[in-house]
């Protein structure tokens, strides 16, 4: 294990109580299983049926990217945000899909994941999302001529409601033009205080 | 630090910067069509997925970096994130994934304090 790591350990003493959650930390945890395309779950003794990860890269990236810029990230904390991450895609999706289901739609479209992270708390991604879609939506224009996204799911389904088309909220800065994410959550969805807005330089 | 769009991945979208997006489309693809009876999915739900993932990653590195230990130490361990699934409610669904790690002797220790308060009965 990591030298850095040891603190997952220390930090554990004193829990009294309920031993529902906890699962055993061997001394020499292996951190550099879960890479790229692990398919076998991960050393977790629950072992999960989501053992499709994305990249460990690119979701080191963004957590780098999203802390302090001299803050360091243990091992373990980014192959369990890159767990977490598969985790939440399903997530969104099951709930996604069963709305799909209860309106006789066999296709999940945009709207239906919206409406799933509305209703799992995190709604405050709402209107970024709105936004980033309708910068999509430009950019697939712009390519008429190109097959398009390398999906393989047809172009049907387009979004019919207005949802999409709401103006510009003053204070929302766009990732336009930049090269890094950025993320802003309007003031109106107070859930996270400290999360009120994440500016990337 | 400049992100770089896709130009990493295998999964090659367009080579165009305007989606703006960090994260292998296709591979969300992949994991949204493991959950059971999802057929079909169209570009915009897997668009909006994709970058929701993102702003999730985000989300969830900060919390955990200001939440926990992380301003005293400037570091994020898995302890940060564990606790911050336990104590964010909008985190509750990893509190699975995101068990405590507890040291095998310290749990043994403690097992033997349980059974020797049962034993006091």
């Amino acid at each position: 294990m990591d030298g850095d790591s040891s603190t997952t350990d220390a930090s554990q003493l004193g829990i009294t109580g309920e031993y529902g959650h906890y699962v055993l930390q061997s001394q020499d945890d292996d951190a550099d299983e879960s890479l790229n395309d692990h398919e076998d779950g991960g050393v977790k003794e629950n072992y999960r049926e989501q053992d499709i990860y994305l990249p460990i890269a690119n979701v080191a990236r963004i957590m780098k990217n999203a802390v302090p810029q001299t803050g360091k990230i243990a091992k373990d904390a980014k192959e369990c945000v890159q767990e977490c991450v598969s985790e939440f895609i399903s997530f969104i999706t099951s709930e996604a899909s069963e709305r799909c289901h209860q309106e006789k739609r066999k296709t999940i479209n945009g709207e239906d994941i919206l409406f799933a992270m509305s209703t799992l708390g995190f709604d405050m991604y709402v209107e970024p999302l709105k936004l980033y879609l309708q910068k999509f939506r430009e950019a697939m224009k712009g390519e008429k001529g190109i097959p398009g996204v390398a999906v393989g799911e047809s172009l049907g389904d387009e979004l019919t409601d207005d949802s999409f088309t709401n103006p510009l909220p003053a204070g929302i800065i766009t990732a336009d033009g930049q090269s890094q994410n950025v993320m802003v959550y309007t003031t109106s969805y107070q859930q996270i205080p400290t999360v009120q807005q994440i500016q990337f330089s | 630090m400049k992100m770089s769009q896709n130009t990493s991945d295998k999964d090659d979208q367009s080579p165009s910067n305007k989606k703006n997006i960090s994260l292998p489309i296709s591979r969300v693809r992949l994991i949204m069509k493991s959950s059971p009876d999802v057929s079909s999915i169209n570009q915009d739900a897997l668009f909006l997925t994709t970058k929701a993932t993102e702003l999730f990653v985000q989300h969830l590195a900060v919390s955990s970096f200001n939440n926990g230990s992380g301003k005293e130490t400037n570091s994020l361990s898995y302890s940060d994130l564990a606790n911050t699934a336990e104590e964010t409610e909008t985190f509750h669904f990893l509190t699975d994934i995101l068990p405590k790690k507890i040291l095998a002797r310290d749990y043994l220790k403690s097992l033997e304090q349980m059974q020797e308060e049962e034993a006091d009965y």
